[in-house]
């Protein structure tokens, strides 16, 4: 170039036109990620129940759709299906949410399944549908690596989803090749009706046994059905509810752990903890970290503040604000883990003190030679104080004494190592 | 445009706008999936209305949505700022900013001009119509000729070596990425003209044959060379004038450090330390008074025509108020756009526009006649290529002062703000990108579009499936009921409607946006940035000459505006075409053009590219 311009740039250019490096047409990673495909297939999911609607209040119906030219789509069906696939994506949105590979093969295979209710209807509040399944579909499968959990199901709840599906076979195939024995159960469907009516107890009657064989038949699926029913309602729904309420009550929030301030931090559950909480809980704020979430369940009900969180991890350590605690107490039945605990809490936090109890005396340099301020055995000093109280040596029980003063009058000083 | 002061004000917007869209949005689509139960319980006028209001939010809140998630944390500071400032500050610093004879004449030029069309009204608009008929007969060939020179000077600039010269400092990348770079110039140099022209200009041809080819009315012939000339009015011609004051300005800012003004064309002659000058005040004052007239033409046209549609369509009439309310939206949505800035609101609502605009061809392609399209659309192309010359050099007749001179005046009118803008966008492209990029793509993507809906339509009127003439010929509203006509009788009739109508509002919205931002530049002080204040208060203006133009005057004054004020670029161009050569001619020796360097490499390698691939790194 002849003349290159100087440094005088113009404000004006550059500040409407070039206010960033690079003005992309849409930002892609805000849109193509995992979570968006998710938000996508919830969006779907409403919008399918919506249009399954929509066709379902239409005082007429018609298919004119391309789909009719190659096969015959029966109306009701059609009619019937944008509702259906709703509560079926429902599901598959909540496994894709957790990132569940299951959830994400049910995905693909449902969402072309649905673009076929479109295709076959071409109705004009159906074609939104369409183009939010066309930009889905891609979308899921450009995004397939981050939906890899495993669903894990315990042993008891793939022996109950197993005992309904077998239950449901059993009925439906015997009540089929038992259709003499029925009134009114003629066809295939009319079994799974009438399996699915005797095990929900619903039981309308309109299908009967007629013969003895029939009725007991029906009796066993009546009583597998239900058994299976409420085993796999108990096995599948029961662990959730349970882990739900876990989170619920062992995490504080954010608001309460930035308030956090001269407070002692217990990092881990053991014999000792509850002693020790009872002693700091009038004198300080204490927050305590393990990730026992029963644990953390029944402290919270009594009223102290937990972290549901692996507490040798620093940035756990740093939300429970170990840089502006009073100290940090290390205590419970695994000294490794406690090791690890302490170095943590040193690393987050090299001036905090750190008081801890080693369960087993050979351990105690352990603990000293990774940064403990002070470490403890609990069963030394309480064998000690056993030894000393028997012997009548009331004044060396000290040590009690802070722990409560009506207890050193007590001559005997019988729980001091509790 | 600083967004971090905007956060605030940003969040209030969008904690309004946000609910009204949820609401509306949950209205109008109940109303969409329950015809039945919802569609009779409210009246049309009121589902016009949310649907506006849906629309119209939804794009504001596009809008005001921050660029960064960061931009929001100084938000209560810029709080504290607005009840600190007061009125008489406020406009105390606009003015400031302003430059004294751009904001003024404009200003004064306009009220007067309503002020005389309200008292005088009559001989107002005679004297108007007389000067545009004048301008339209006698200034004809002067049209014909700027565009064909500026055609002329693209394939050029396209072919020839000074494709090569690169804008910027050679090693700058190109902000903007290819894809928004298309879409922003696209959606801004195209107004729902487009939307509009595209069912009906064929048809219009087709029923009244150019005489240039001279067909007999409603033959097979008069619909291949409808399409011909409906390519013709929109195709590379069009887009040339842009390219002609883009071009210039671009290269002298961003390789001689002149202002980023219109009046930057004059820098051969001035210099640039000379671009101070009155003269080249001169031109950007001429250049604000074209973008509002074409801007606020466009408005208040498009506005008539969407409720004329609309009434002729499903009957509902919404009387003398229905326009102002609209033109108030519409100017609400696009003075949003443009203060959030071309990173948020513009390029935002450009690119729904390009996604719209592209779903809407892809789902009329699905139900339309493919096969007459494709087949029809190919001859036209050959037709257009063959006869382009002809076509382009060809004066004379009251049809061509009414079509191509009157499509042309209108095309320069808006050439100042749409040639700025390219300019703007271009840094660290190269001339031959910019030109394949104004022209030769915009081009394309019209061309497809005329085809589509203008071959469409045809086959509708010639098949007999739906007398679209016959529409237009009983109705008032003219071409604006060609296209709900059109869509009435293909399936998925209702939704290419919806489609239609959100694609108007949406393509005026990105022209108004840009041209506002433009405005706003050039009536700065130089080496100021427009304040968010200047912004507001041209977006206003010019919605407030639309409101005007539909008040106080009629169809003709509407044309007159737009043909008036694209006269002198017309000129304006040839003169920067000239500048420019002289000075590449001088300074800019050494490049090799793209047939030497394909003619050197034919022994060695077959393939040589007429085109620079779109992201050069």
């Amino acid at each position: 170039m002849v003349d290159v311009p100087d440094e005088r740039r113009e404000p004006a250019l550059e500040e409407v036109f070039y206010p960033t490096d690079r003005v992309p047409f849409v930002e892609w990673e805000q849109f193509s990620g995992a979570r968006p495909t998710v938000v996508l297939t919830g969006a779907i999911t409403l919008l399918a129940f919506v249009t399954g609607l929509s066709n379902l209040s239409q005082p007429t119906f018609a298919l004119d759709g391309p789909l009719t030219a190659v096969v015959t789509v029966p109306v009701g069906f059609a009619r019937f299906s944008g509702v259906l696939f709703a509560f079926v994506l429902g599901l598959v949105t909540v496994g894709l949410q957790r990132r569940k590979r299951l959830a994400w093969r049910a995905a693909v295979l449902a969402l072309p399944g649905l673009a076929l209710l479109p295709l076959a209807t071409l109705q004009t509040t159906d074609v939104p549908l369409l183009v939010l399944v066309v930009v889905a579909v891609p979308s899921l499968v450009w995004n397939r690596a981050a939906f890899d959990q495993p669903v894990d199901l315990s042993p008891l709840q793939i022996a109950s989803l197993a005992a309904m599906v077998g239950v449901g076979l059993y009925g439906v195939v015997g009540s089929y090749t038992l259709r003499g024995q029925f009134l009114e159960l003629d066809t295939w469907s009319d079994a799974v009706y009438y399996v699915i009516v005797t095990i929900a107890t619903v039981g309308y009657g309109d299908i009967t046994p007629t013969t003895v064989q029939a009725r007991w038949f029906s009796l066993s699926v009546i009583l597998f059905g239900t058994g299976a029913f409420t085993v796999a309602v108990g096995a599948l729904i029961v662990p959730v509810i349970e882990s739900r309420m876990a989170t619920a009550f062992g995490i504080m929030t954010a608001a309460e752990l930035t308030l956090l301030e001269d407070h002692v931090v217990v990092l881990g559950y053991g014999d000792v903890t509850e002693s020790l909480l009872n002693e700091l809980r009038d004198e300080t704020d204490v927050v305590v970290v393990t990730d026992d979430a029963e644990t953390a369940a029944a402290l919270q009900t009594d009223g102290v503040s937990v972290l549901t969180e692996d507490p040798t991890d620093e940035s756990v350590l740093s939300d429970a604000r170990v840089d502006t605690a009073r100290g940090v107490v290390v205590g419970s039945n695994d000294d490794a883990r406690d090791v690890l605990a302490v170095i943590a809490a040193k690393n987050v936090a090299p001036d905090v003190r750190v008081v801890a109890a080693a369960t087993e005396e050979k351990h105690v340099d352990k603990f000293d030679s990774v940064g403990a301020d002070e470490v403890l055995n609990p069963r030394t000093i309480g064998g000690r104080l056993l030894g000393r109280s028997v012997l009548g040596e009331v004044t060396t029980l000290s040590v009690t004494d802070d722990a409560g003063p009506e207890r050193s009058t007590d001559p005997d000083g019988g729980d001091a190592g509790n | 445009m600083a967004t971090s002061a905007e956060g605030g004000i940003g969040r209030v917007v969008a904690s309004v706008l946000a609910p009204l869209c949820v609401v509306s949005g949950a209205i109008v689509l109940s109303g969409f999936f329950f015809p039945a139960f919802v569609g009779e319980a409210v009246s049309g006028a009121a589902w016009l209305a949310l649907a506006l209001l849906f629309f119209s939010s939804g794009l504001g809140y596009l809008a005001v949505l921050p660029h960064r998630p960061d931009d929001a944390q100084s938000a209560d500071r810029y709080l504290l700022k607005i009840r600190q400032t007061g009125l008489r500050d406020a406009i105390r610093t606009f003015l400031a900013g302003q430059d004294p004879l751009t904001l003024g004449l404009p200003v004064v030029v306009f009220v007067l001009f309503f002020g005389l069309q309200v008292a005088l009204p009559d001989r107002t608009s005679a004297a108007v119509d007389a000067a545009t008929g004048t301008i339209l007969r006698t200034g004809g060939p002067l049209f014909v000729v700027a565009v064909f020179i500026a055609v002329c000077y693209c394939l050029f600039l396209l072919l020839g070596p000074w494709g090569d010269i690169t804008l910027g400092p050679d090693d700058t990348d190109p902000t903007y990425t290819y894809p928004t770079y298309f879409t922003l110039v696209f959606t801004a140099g195209i107004a729902a003209g487009l939307v509009f022209w595209g069912p009906a200009e064929a048809l219009f041809h087709y029923g009244d044959p150019p005489p240039y080819f001279g067909a007999t009315p409603r033959s097979t012939a008069a619909s291949n060379d409808a399409l011909v000339y409906s390519l013709f009015h929109w195709g590379v011609s069009a887009w040339s004038a842009y390219a002609v004051i883009g071009v210039p300005i671009a290269y002298f800012v961003f390789e001689r450090g002149a202002p980023l003004r219109v009046s930057t064309i004059l820098a051969p002659f001035l210099g640039v330390s000379g671009l101070d000058s009155v003269w080249s005040r001169l031109v950007d004052t001429l250049a604000v008074f074209a973008t509002i007239g074409g801007i606020a033409t466009s408005v208040a046209l498009v506005s008539q025509q969407f409720l004329a549609g609309i009434s002729f369509q499903w009957d509902v009439t919404v009387g003398g108020t229905g326009p102002l309310l609209f033109v108030g939206g519409l100017t609400a949505v696009f003075v949003l756009s443009a203060v959030t800035g071309i990173h948020r609101g513009i390029r935002r609502i450009a690119g729904l526009n390009v996604v719209l605009f592209g779903l809407f061809a892809l789902v009329l392609a699905a139900v339309g006649p493919r096969a007459f399209v494709v087949e029809r659309g190919t001859r036209a192309l050959g037709g257009y290529v063959v006869h382009f010359v002809p076509l382009s050099l060809h004066i004379g007749g009251e049809w061509v002062a009414n079509w191509t001179v009157w499509n042309w005046s209108w095309w320069f009118s808006w050439a100042p703000f749409a040639g700025l803008f390219v300019a703007a966008l271009s840094r660290g492209r190269r001339v031959r990108t910019v030109v394949f990029t104004s022209v030769v793509a915009t081009a394309a993507a019209t061309a497809v579009w005329f085809l589509l809906l203008g071959g469409t339509s045809l086959f509708v009127q010639q098949t007999g499936r739906a007398d679209i003439l016959g529409a237009i010929a009983g109705s008032s509203a003219s071409e604006a009921v060609a296209g709900f006509a059109l869509f009435a009788s293909l399936p998925l009739g209702r939704l290419l409607s919806f489609l239609f109508l959100a694609l108007i509002v949406v393509f005026m919205t990105t022209s108004a946006d840009t041209s506002t931002l433009v405005v706003s530049l050039l009536a700065t002080r130089r080496g100021q940035v427009p304040s968010t204040g200047s912004v507001v208060f041209w977006g206003v203006f010019q919605g407030a000459v639309a409101t005007a133009v539909l008040l106080v005057g009629g169809a003709g004054t509407l044309q007159a505006l737009a043909v008036l004020t694209g006269g002198p670029f017309a000129v304006i161009s040839v003169v920067a075409v000239g500048g420019l050569t002289l000075t590449w001619y001088r300074h800019e020796r050494g490049h090799t053009s793209v047939l030497r360097r394909g003619l050197d490499r034919l022994p060695s390698i077959q393939t040589h590219h007429d085109v620079d691939p779109p992201e050069e790194k």
